[in-house]
Parts: C-alpha cells; sequence; structure tokens
C-alpha cells in the first residue's frame, strides 16, 4: 500500500526517450510478455465490469441460503459467499467503481501535476521554488491518513475521495514531469519555435507535452496501480459503497472473517484484485522498458575464449626489450560486429605511444583491451597481448586483476567522474597504497602526499581532505595520476587524458606526463584524437580507422609525412597551425561519419570517404612499408594501396567548400568527439 | 550541512502546520456539526444549536484554528466528541503501536530489500530476473490480503505465530514481539518488494559508474568494488526510498491495524472517521504526521551524513 511510486518517481530517466522509429504491428510495450498481459488484462476486466449487468450469471444481491461458503461448481464458477450470493457476479459486478475511481485519481493528478510543473519549467526558479515546497509538504503527509479525515467530514463519497488522493499524489506527479520539462525546455527546438513566436501554451502543447509521452504513460499505469489499492483498501476498511453492493475490498474483509472455516473465500476476489494490480504495473514496466536493456547483462567470470581470427596465429614475444607487444589483435562483440581487427604495436619502457582517429575507430576499445576491462559482451577474439613476456589474452581474471596497477595503470578521460564522490582522495590514495606496497596507514598517507607533491599539487594536505567534487577538473586529473601512480606501474594508459580540460590545464597535465616519462621511465599509450597532443607528447603514432591501424610510423615521421589519406585528411582538419607557417584560409575535412562496425567496407575502409578512392581500393590489400627504411620498431607502414602514386607524389588532401564541413552528428558516440570537431569550432 | 538540517526542519514545521490546517478545513467543511455529532439522535435542533454555540463552532475560523494550535502547542488536541476522553492521551497509547510496526516493516524491508536488490544487480542473468519479477508482483499484492495469506498459512496451518490481537511491551516482550509479527510481515512484504526495485537499480548504476571502472583498473578486488564502493553509492536513493516508504507503510498500517485488530493510530483513524468525531480525527492526522516528520527528519541527517557533497556544503 504505497500511496507514492517510491522507486520509479526517482529512477524514472528525467531524459525523455529518444524517438524511436515506429516499425510496423504492435507497439514496443505490447511485444514484451509483461505489457501483453497488462494491456489485456486490464482491458478485459474494463470491459467484463462494465458489461456485467448483461451477463452475469445471477444478480449480485441474490441470496441463495442453501448454498452459502459453495466451492466452485456449475452452479457457481468461483463459489458463493457467506450468504449464497454468486461470487463470479458480484467481483465483475464490484469491479466498475475501482477500476473508474482509479482512473479519475489519476486523471486529477496529472492535471494537477502537470500544470503545475509546466507553470514551474516556465516561469523559472522563483515560482518553482513555491511550487517545489509545495509538493514537499504534500508528499510529506500520510496520504490515507488524510483520506480518513476526508471520509470523516464529507462521508463515503468515493469519487470526490478519489480525486482529493489525486491531489495529494498530484506532487510526484510534479517532481518527475518537472525534471523532463525543464530538460525539454531546454532543447533547442524548443527555443526555435519560441523564436518563431508561438505562444507558451501552444509551446507546451505542441513540443514540451509529446516528449514527455512515455514518462506520462510509465506514471500513470503505476498511479493507477496505487488507486486500485487505495480504493479497496477504503472498502475494506468499511468506507465503500454499502451493502448489498458488492466491493472488493469489503468481500476481501468478508473472506478475512471466514478465513477459519472457508479460505477459499478469499482466493477469486483477492486473485482478480491482484492481477489487475500487477497488470497495471506490468504494463507500466513494459512501457518504461523503452529505451532500456530488456534484463542486466551478467557480467562475464569466464575468461574471454581465445579464438585466433582467421588465417592469423599469436605471435610468439620476439623482442626481449619490449615492455609490451601486441599482435594481431582482433576486438569484438560477443556473437557480433568486430570492433578492432589486426592491431600490432609495441611499447619500450620510457617511451610514449600515440593512438589517434576519429571516435568509433577503435581507439579506446584497444586501450582497455590491454586491461581486460573491455565493456560486457565485448571481448578479445584473437591475437595476442604480450605484457612482459606473458599473453594477457585468456588469462584469469585474478592474474589480470594482478597486473591492473602494478603493471599496467590507467587515467580516463572524466577526471571529474573517474574518483569515487563518496569517498575522500585520502581514502582513494591511502587504500591502494597500503594494498600495493603493504606499508601501515600513517606511512600510506605519506606516500599519498609525498605522490602528490610528486604530480605537482602544492597543498597537498588541504587536497586529500578534500572530496572528488571539490576539486577542480584539473585537480581530480593530477589526483587521478597519483592514483595510478600508487602502484608503481610501468605503463600507464592515458585515454583521452586532457579533452575535458580548459587549453591551459591541458598543456600542463601533459607536461607533468612527460616529466614522468623521463623522470621515472614510465611507458605511456595515450588515445587521442586530438593531433596536437600527439605531436606534443608522443614519440611514436598509430593513427586507427575503423578498427584498424592505417598508418604507423614515429611521430615525427607521421606528422610532416603523412602517407595515408586518412592522417593527411586528419592534419588537415587540424586546427593547429604550427610556428611561422600561413594560417590556411580554409580548413579541410572529412566528409561522412566513420562507418558503424558491421558495416565496414571490404578493402580499404576509408575508400567511402577518400578523396582519391578508385577502383583498386575495394579489394583487400596487405599493409605496406613506409616512412623510408630503418630497423623495424621505427620504419612505419601505411594501409593503403595507392600510397606509392598518392603519397609519392606529394598531393595533399584538399580543403572542401565552407558548409560541406560538419559532419552530421547521427551515430556518433556522445562521450568521444570527433576530431573533425575541431574544423567546425 | 546547517543550512541543509535548517531547510528540512523548517519542511517538517511546515509539512505539520499544512496538516493541522488540511485537517481543520475538513473538520469545517462537513455537513454536520460538532454538537450534531455528540448529541447523535436525541439531538434537537435547538439542543444542537445551544451546543456548537458553546463549543465556538460559531466563532471566526481563524480564531479557532488559532486556538487549535494555541491547544497544539501545549499538547492538547482537544476532547472527543463520542466518549469525550483525551484526545491526546488516548493517541499517546496508540503511537507506539503503530510507530513499532511501522519502524520494525521499514527496516525489515530494508534490509530484505537491499539484499535482493543487490544479489539481482551483481549476479545479473535468471536470478536478476526472478528478483525483479517477484519483486514486481509483490508490491502490487494488497497489503490486506497478503495478510489473511499469512495469517492462513502461518497461525492457521502451521500454528506459530497468533492470528491476531496485541499484546503491550510492557506486559510481555515476547508476546508483544510475536504478536507484531504477522503485520509487520505483511507490511515488510510490499515494502521489500519497494526497496529491491531501488537497491538494485541503484546498484547497477553505481556499478556502471567512471570510477568503479577506475576502482577495476587498479586491480581493487571485487568484493570492495562491489560492498564498499558502489554499496555505498547506492545507499543514497535508497535512503531516500526508505523515507519515502515509511510514509507508506504507515499509512499502510490503518488497514492492517484493522486486520489484525491491533489497538494503533489507525484504528482510531478508522473508528474516528466512521464516527464523523472531528476533534479526535485531526488529532489523528496531526500525530501521524509528526510521527512520519520525524522519521524522515532522522533520514535526512544519515542521508547528510552519508552524502559527502551535503556533509560539506
Amino acid at each position: 500500500m504505497s500511496l507514492l511510486p517510491p522507486d520509479e518517481s526517482d529512477a524514472v530517466v528525467t531524459e525523455p526517450a529518444p524517438p524511436v522509429h515506429q516499425r510496423r504491428g504492435l507497439p514496443y510495450f505490447l511485444r514484451r510478455p509483461g505489457g501483453l498481459f497488462g494491456a489485456s488484462w486490464l482491458l478485459f476486466m474494463l470491459v467484463a465490469s462494465l458489461s456485467a449487468p448483461l451477463w452475469r450469471p445471477y444478480n449480485p444481491a441474490q441470496q441463495d441460503t442453501a448454498n452459502r461458503l459453495a466451492l466452485p461448481s456449475g452452479d457457481h464458477w468461483l463459489g458463493t459467499d457467506p450468504l449464497g450470493r454468486d461470487l463470479l457476479s458480484r467481483i465483475f459486478t464490484a469491479g466498475t467503481e475501482p477500476l473508474v475511481a482509479s482512473a479519475l485519481t489519476v486523471l486529477v493528478a496529472f492535471t494537477l501535476g502537470l500544470a503545475m510543473a509546466l507553470l514551474a519549467a516556465e516561469h523559472g526558479p522563483r515560482v518553482e521554488r513555491v511550487t517545489s515546497r509545495l509538493a514537499d509538504v504534500a508528499m510529506s503527509l500520510p496520504g490515507v491518513i488524510i483520506l480518513l479525515a476526508v471520509i470523516g467530514a464529507i462521508g463515503v463519497r468515493i469519487f470526490v475521495v478519489m480525486s482529493i488522493l489525486g491531489a495529494l499524489i498530484s506532487a510526484s506527479v510534479y517532481r518527475v514531469m518537472l525534471g523532463v520539462a525543464k530538460s525539454v525546455r531546454q532543447r533547442l527546438y524548443v527555443d526555435a519555435a519560441r523564436v518563431n513566436g508561438l505562444g507558451s501554451l501552444r509551446v507546451n502543447l505542441v513540443h514540451v507535452l509529446p516528449s514527455m509521452g512515455t514518462i506520462i504513460a510509465v506514471q500513470a499505469a503505476q498511479l493507477y496501480a496505487i488507486g486500485l489499492l487505495i480504493v479497496s483498501g477504503l472498502a475494506f476498511l468499511g468506507f465503500g459503497p454499502s451493502e448489498p453492493q458488492p466491493s472488493w475490498g469489503f468481500m476481501i474483509q468478508d473472506a478475512s472473517r471466514y478465513v477459519f472455516t472457508s479460505p477459499w473465500l478469499m482466493v477469486p476476489t483477492g486473485l482478480v484484485l491482484a492481477l489487475t494490480v500487477v497488470a497495471a504495473n506490468e504494463l507500466a514496466d513494459a512501457i518504461a522498458s523503452r529505451g532500456s536493456v530488456a534484463s542486466p547483462v551478467r557480467r562475464r567470470k569466464r575468461p574471454p575464449v581465445r579464438t585466433p581470427a582467421p588465417g592469423t596465429t599469436g605471435a610468439a614475444a620476439t623482442d626481449p626489450t619490449s615492455l609490451l607487444e601486441v599482435r594481431d589483435l582482433h576486438v569484438g562483440v560477443e556473437d557480433g560486429p568486430a570492433l578492432v581487427t589486426g592491431a600490432s604495436f609495441d611499447l619500450q619502457p620510457g617511451r610514449v605511444l600515440g593512438l589517434v582517429g576519429e571516435s568509433g575507430c577503435g581507439k579506446t576499445m584497444t586501450a582497455r583491451a590491454l586491461l581486460g576491462l573491455l565493456p560486457d559482451g565485448v571481448s578479445v577474439s584473437g591475437g595476442s597481448i604480450h605484457w612482459q613476456g606473458r599473453d594477457l589474452v585468456g588469462c584469469q581474471e585474478r592474474e589480470l586483476t594482478a597486473v591492473r596497477g602494478r603493471g599496467i595503470a590507467l587515467i580516463s578521460q572524466e577526471p571529474m567522474v573517474a574518483l569515487d564522490p563518496m569517498f575522500s582522495v585520502a581514502y582513494q590514495l591511502v587504500q591502494p597504497i597500503r594494498r600495493f606496497r603493504g606499508v601501515g596507514k600513517a606511512e600510506a598517507r605519506r606516500i599519498a602526499a609525498e605522490l602528490l607533491r610528486q604530480v605537482g599539487i602544492v597543498d597537498g594536505a588541504r587536497v586529500l581532505k578534500s572530496y572528488p567534487h571539490q576539486l577542480s577538473g584539473g585537480m581530480a586529473q593530477r589526483v587521478c595520476i597519483a592514483l595510478a601512480l600508487t602502484g608503481q606501474p610501468e605503463l600507464l594508459i592515458a585515454d583521452e587524458p586532457t579533452t575535458a580540460l580548459d587549453v591551459t590545464v591541458q598543456a600542463e597535465i601533459l607536461g607533468l606526463l612527460r616529466t614522468l616519462v623521463t623522470d621515472t621511465g614510465l611507458a605511456i599509450i595515450i588515445v587521442s584524437h586530438d593531433l596536437g597532443v600527439v605531436a606534443d607528447i608522443c614519440d611514436d603514432v598509430r593513427v586507427m580507422y575503423a578498427g584498424q591501424i592505417v598508418e604507423s610510423g614515429t611521430t615525427a615521421a607521421v606528422l610532416d609525412d603523412p602517407a595515408h589519406p586518412y592522417t593527411m585528411a586528419l592534419l588537415g582538419a587540424n586546427p593547429h597551425v604550427p610556428e611561422g607557417e600561413p594560417v590556411p584560409a580554409r580548413l579541410a575535412s572529412i566528409p561522412g561519419t566513420v562507418p558503424p562496425p558491421g558495416s565496414w567496407p571490404t578493402g580499404c575502409r576509408f575508400a567511402t570517404r577518400c578523396q582519391f578512392v578508385q577502383e583498386a581500393c575495394t579489394t583487400p590489400f596487405p599493409a605496406v612499408p613506409a616512412h623510408g627504411v630503418g630497423t623495424a620498431e621505427r620504419s612505419g607502414t601505411v594501409l593503403c594501396v595507392r600510397v606509392d602514386e598518392i603519397h609519392d607524389e606529394g598531393v595533399r588532401w584538399g580543403a572542401e567548400p565552407v558548409g560541406a564541413e560538419v559532419a552530421p552528428a547521427e551515430g556518433r558516440p556522445a562521450d568521444d568527439p570527433a576530431p573533425n570537431a575541431g574544423a567546425a569550432r | 550541512m546547517v543550512g541543509y538540517v535548517a531547510r528540512r526542519l523548517a519542511l517538517a514545521v511546515g509539512t505539520v502546520l499544512a496538516a493541522a490546517l488540511i485537517s481543520f478545513l475538513l473538520a469545517h467543511a462537513t455537513d454536520t456539526s460538532p454538537g450534531a455529532v455528540r448529541l447523535g439522535v436525541n439531538g434537537t435542533p435547538e439542543r444542537v444549536a445551544a451546543l456548537n454555540e458553546q463549543l465556538g463552532w460559531n466563532r471566526p475560523l481563524y480564531e479557532q484554528f488559532g486556538d487549535y494550535l494555541g491547544g497544539l502547542v501545549r499538547g492538547d488536541l482537544g476532547t472527543s466528541l463520542i466518549d469525550g476522553r483525551s484526545i491526546a492521551a488516548d493517541l499517546a497509547a496508540r503511537v507506539p503501536v503503530t510507530a513499532s510496526m511501522a519502524l520494525f516493516a521499514t527496516v525489515l524491508s530494508g534490509i530484505v530489500g537491499v539484499v535482493l536488490g543487490v544479489t539481482a544487480a551483481v549476479r545479473g542473468g535468471r536470478i536478476a530476473r526472478l528478483i525483479t519479477t517477484g519483486s514486481g508482483i509483490a508490491l502490487s499484492l494488497p497489503a490486506f490480503w497478503v495478510g489473511i495469506l499469512l495469517v492462513y498459512v502461518l497461525s492457521l496451518r502451521l500454528g506459530w505465530l497468533p492470528a491476531t490481537g496485541y499484546v503491550p511491551f510492557a506486559t510481555d516482550p515476547a508476546a508483544w514481539f510475536r504478536s507484531l509479527l504477522l503485520p509487520v510481515l505483511t507490511l515488510g512484504i510490499g515494502g521489500a518488494a519497494v526497496i529491491a526495485r531501488t537497491a538494485g537499480a541503484g546498484m547497477r548504476e553505481a556499478l556502471a559508474q567512471e570510477h568503479i571502472r577506475t576502482l577495476r583498473a587498479m586491480g581493487t578486488p571485487e568484493w570492495r568494488v562491489r560492498y564498499v564502493h558502489a554499496l555505498r553509492y547506492a545507499s543514497l536513493p535508497v535512503a531516500a526510498v526508505l523515507g519515502i516508504q515509511f510514509i507508506a507503510l504507515f499509512g499502510g498500517s490503518v488497514i492492517i491495524e484493522n486486520l489484525f485488530a491491533l489497538p494503533g493510530l489507525g484504528q482510531a483513524g478508522q473508528i474516528a472517521a466512521a464516527a464523523s468525531d472531528s476533534p479526535a480525527l485531526t488529532g489523528v492526522v496531526i500525530v501521524a504526521t509528526v510521527v512520519v516528520v520525524v522519521i524522515n527528519l532522522l533520514l535526512d541527517l544519515v542521508v547528510a551524513i552519508l552524502d559527502p557533497k551535503v556533509r560539506s556544503a
């Protein structure tokens, strides 16, 4: 018996669901068994109850004293009550009132709640403060007891009572809807509509309300369930239709008195009521399922199965000086498309390697595969990752855990969310220090302060006492780097370490990383979309496109003299201008977007966007050496069949006409800005 | 922290005042009058009018409300129209029954719900589906019907617990506990289902957080990732819902007290509503609101202690 939909009112995403393409046939929520059951049972109850006078086998008040408390039989399908009245007829005769009264509750709750929410969203913080305080008060009142006071004052007028319940519940509608209304209003198209001169009511009706549709439907179904429980609960207490009029609540009250002698009596009515409430809640769940995963994916316990990709073998480690040797790494969605194919690279101690490319090219997946921290449902499907001579692919989770933090550490893109908001910096540093270094609490604290000094934090004592929300982005990233250093790792993987930071802070963080490399001999893999970062700090670079490394070599060689058209295009789209060179009149851009995994072209995957595409590009071909000759490590390779013609003839990637330069935004993961976004800035 | 507590306190006082105002206005919205209720069938229109005048019923509403608030501050809730008892004394004896029942039910649903929700989020797969479906059904079951089922199974079939009735704590603590068990179980089943959903969603959200990945990337043992870091993160929504849950269970107790014949606040409310005993009803509403508000204040303090953002604000 809850007055409020407690979990969902908090859990419902305040972001309205994105528009989903309507497929033909059943609406999405009816395709789930719960939704289908819920909708059809509610429809059945409504029709059966409203039409009960037409089909019921007995008059609900007709007594049959010879047949009291009968079990189901041919005469009475569901049995009879203590006065010998037919239960089937009574149950469905009683159904109309709760079904209609609960609908009234929902209607009142939404009329008031929505109006208040739209009003508050429209008129800004001052109105919102008042309405929100009112809602807080209404939500803190014990609703059922207030309803008793209403009944004491005006008697059992159930439709009035249930309308007042609707008014009380409108507070929780208001809360959820306010969040949605505010986020919808912040969207550009609402502003656009306003600029176009639509009145505020029309803006609400045309643009805001429809986006709330899903959430309204979910909450309405939940509140309907609550209304059913309360109207029956009141009837159970005797505040319902008076005898001989049947009501579900009173019939269950009746059953409770005969539970000793005729336990069957509580079954039919209780089941019908329970099924109706379950139906409403199941319908709510099914409607809410839009855009969410059907069921949580189980976290994989078993180690990833190692199935070498066709035609390749996990080559053994060859170079004893290498810290890390990745050979022919394949990463893919289990039973789905490949995300990374055939990535190979080496890393020596004290070197910095850049993985660069647009979002969706597999850089982050490659980096995360090194730590065995791929998202659920994604795994390494082939190749090898030799870490200090040991292949991490196919390792037990326990062995990987031993490498994480101690051998390979990670700093991530969003320093502000990478630290646990619930714990102090001191706790988050001391705990791994004690684990990694086996020292006591006091010593660990001293080391933590020392590490903070090492990452350039001056007032370490204050920062240690702070919580993450009290730190600035740059400070948080320094703490993250200190955290990564607690296990004295030999390799640091930095996934877009400066993307979320201000430009000045970016330079400081890169400077810090460079110092760490020179001072401690740390090796770093930097994942970035920013060629400026790569030029700044990396010794070697691997350009990735659509899950492949398309060009590799030393940073100097690749950036000064790009051989692959994609690298040329990235450089052309890069707004950084080297000193002493003229600012180009127009930045180049790359038309289109990275094709999503699973729809990569055969042959060259860049062919669809390449300015130099030819017939030959559509058939598969091996990588060719580029960037001159040298040792196997220093020389690079390039994956372009026309490299001789294009590179050696000195063709440049040309600038597009203005207007065609911003690629459409769809299909791009929001958390990873595209490299050519710089062109639009 | 101080500002947060002050805001919560102001909300609490505001809520109690709102409850007093609502029930006071309801008492005056009635088409009967205190005189008519007290005299019942014996009341001639003259006697009713005289009694109403004597009770001050015809004075301006704001005067009456001011007097009522004055009495409220002194702990005086007036007397019942039916039998002239002191309402404050009557309710003081009833609050422990309802409050202990709602509190036990909240604690029980909190523990069971968190265990189930966390299990669903951590284990996933079939167990998660089972828990999600089970809690979806459990939170839909009418508590008064579940109560009858429990009486049938636990009292009549198995004979483990008394079916109805209440034994005061002072009389026999063990019997008191046994007399509360069935009502608490009844209320707790739906409550646990709600908490299980909240805890499950909170835990799933927590485990998807970036900082959890940081911890895993640091080789933190999985038990620590889950039960120290993720659970702490999920504790905030759970604490918030526990407060709402207590309000709901307190309201639900009205119906459950009737089923188990417990002499609590809800029973007083039901009797007063049936008899149109408006002073008694007003008293029940106010006392119930005070209890709910106090428990929620305590939970707010818990949230303040759990959440560093609130603590340092």
